[in-house]
């Protein structure tokens, strides 16, 4: 290992582990040198070189996901010090002048089973968009010809929530969301709406509509607006639920007079 | 956790009768809350505020005398009665069993509105005790722990109470008496009515958007505003109420008859009556 130069400033970086979902969690500490403007990955790689913990044990390195390093992937997602994030976003100095505390706490996010250590898995996410129907029905034996136009206040509105990138944030600080339960949580309401507001997508409105209103669906959420709050993307997810559960006040007075 | 339609017997059968119905009882729970408990509750509060306004010095009536005489007179109030009891039965269910499927993160998480949630669960659970003691000791006239907090709108009321005096307006007296019999019932009073006056004008905020009313985050905005104020209005109503009944004096202001029949229906009281010099 690469000793850490005595006249060099460190920090602390506590790290919950975990080597399988079966597992028992457990918590370990290593002692990172403060580097210009590094960020969580860059601290996570540097353990992964120097897997010691301040104990002088040597360790596993420690697993964790990423991908684009630039805040679109969402794969790097994590509880840091408390709060649901992105990690490669997250600068280490910014971080511990914000807390005001010598260390940096990580942990994987809570709402789904860990593959190991900061490594989730999000698949209930990818489950919960085919469950919605987060797509535009073009699939067909011939030329559709071009689609309908859009305006561009529409546009606009639905821009915002194309940026969703499946993080798990709005999950993870939701109360009503738990590993336990079916409610599939502002992420997939709010992909359901942004393609329920789709010219061509509208098509299935009707079954992303019957999906929502079932267990699991809008009707679950506590209004605790969490989500909104923590998603780094600003995606209007509770005006996102509102809309949706108005969709859905409307198909149940129609479905009422009118379904068959 | 998902339903497992291969299991059998009387708790599948519920349970699939919950799924296949999970819109309608969720939107359900969020209607009898706000329209029959929350519409009575608001002409409720209404009507006590009218206590601050005291009693007639010679006839003992009063405004508050006359709203729970005009009560008192409606048609089918036992159907309306157990209306109530069906809605408060049915939110009170639901809502126990949704707030427990809830995991709170407060502690994490500390925003308003996250704050605002956690309220709205325990502000649930404290009405409905509240609700219950209320009801026990003032409607059934329950003798809980010592507490007897009797109310008799009028002296017909009670069956011990001789003809000559069935028409004596007895209710503010006896609601003063309730509230006058021990700080803990004020604080008891107080603590319960915030608590469901909280949990209703939040609940109205929520269903907005729950309802697809407010659909906008300006709109949520200015519903808050909107409701905030009712907060406020059923507050000063409640407050006006608890004054009513605290600056009511038992001793000096009842009529001659009143305090006859507060005499016969709590022959012990527990709040000392000073009758010297009553004109």
């Amino acid at each position: 290992m690469i000793a850490p130069n005595p006249s060099e400033k460190t920090f602390l970086v506590r790290i919950k582990r975990q080597d399988a979902e079966s597992q028992p969690a457990y918590w370990q500490e290593f002692e990172v040198p403060v580097k210009p403007a590094q960020n969580i990955i860059s601290v996570l790689q540097y353990i992964a070189a120097n897997p010691t913990t301040t104990s002088g044990e040597d360790v596993e390195p420690v697993v964790w996901d990423s991908g684009c390093l630039e805040e679109v992937c969402g794969a790097c997602t994590m509880v840091v010090d408390g709060q649901v994030r992105q990690s490669c976003s997250c600068l280490a100095n910014e971080q511990l002048a914000k807390t005001g505390k010598d260390h940096i706490e990580l942990e994987p996010m809570t709402k789904f089973p860990v593959v190991r250590d900061l490594f989730v898995d999000r698949q209930r996410m990818f489950d919960n968009l085919k469950k919605v129907k987060a797509w535009v029905p073009i699939d067909g034996t011939h030329d559709l010809g071009p689609g309908p136009k859009e305006t561009p206040e529409q546009q606009e509105e639905r821009y915002a929530y194309s940026r969703c990138m499946t993080c798990g944030c709005c999950l993870e600080a939701c109360p009503q969301f738990t590993k336990d339960n079916t409610f599939v949580g502002a992420q997939a309401i709010a992909q359901a709406l942004y393609f329920n507001q789709h010219e061509t997508g509208k098509k299935l409105k009707g079954e992303r509509l019957d999906e929502l209103s079932g267990p699991g669906g809008v009707a679950d959420c506590g209004n605790s607006q969490n989500c909104v709050k923590v998603c780094p993307k600003e995606i209007p997810l509770t005006q996102a639920i509102a809309k949706v559960g108005r969709q859905l006040t409307v198909h149940a007075v129609k479905n009422f007079f009118s379904a068959k | 956790m998902p339903t497992d339609r291969t299991t059998s017997g009387p708790t599948a059968t519920v349970r699939s009768l919950l799924d296949d119905n999970h819109f309608l009882l969720r939107r359900l729970h969020s209607l009898s809350g706000i329209v029959p408990v929350g519409l009575f509750v608001i002409s409720h509060l209404f009507t006590n505020a009218q206590m601050a306004w005291g009693q007639d010095r010679v006839t003992g009536k009063g405004d508050f005398q006359h709203e729970v005489d005009f009560i008192h007179s409606m048609p089918f109030l036992y159907v309306v009665e157990w209306g109530l009891w069906g809605a408060i039965g049915f939110h009170a269910v639901l809502g126990l069993w949704y707030t427990f499927t809830g995991k709170h993160n407060v502690k994490r998480y500390s925003y308003a509105d996250n704050v605002r949630y956690l309220l709205q669960r325990i502000t649930g659970v404290i009405a409905l005790v509240f609700i219950f003691l209320h009801i026990a000791t003032l409607r059934w006239r329950w003798d809980l722990f010592g507490w007897f907090t009797p109310f008799y709108g009028k002296g017909y009321q009670n069956p011990i109470v001789p003809q000559a005096f069935h028409d004596v307006p007895m209710s503010l007296p006896l609601t003063a008496y309730a509230l006058q019999i021990s700080w803990l019932v004020v604080l008891l009073y107080v603590v319960g009515v915030t608590a469901s006056v909280y949990h209703w004008c939040n609940g109205l905020w929520t269903a907005a958007i729950s309802w697809g009313l407010t659909i906008t985050t300006a709109g949520m905005k200015r519903w808050g505003y909107v409701c905030a104020g009712l907060f406020v209005a059923l507050m000063t109503f409640s407050c006006a109420a608890i004054y009513g009944a605290l600056s009511f004096d038992l001793g000096q202001d009842m009529t001659d008859d009143q305090l006859e029949v507060f005499e016969l229906i709590v022959p012990e009281s527990r709040v000392p009556l000073n009758i010297s010099g009553r004109h």
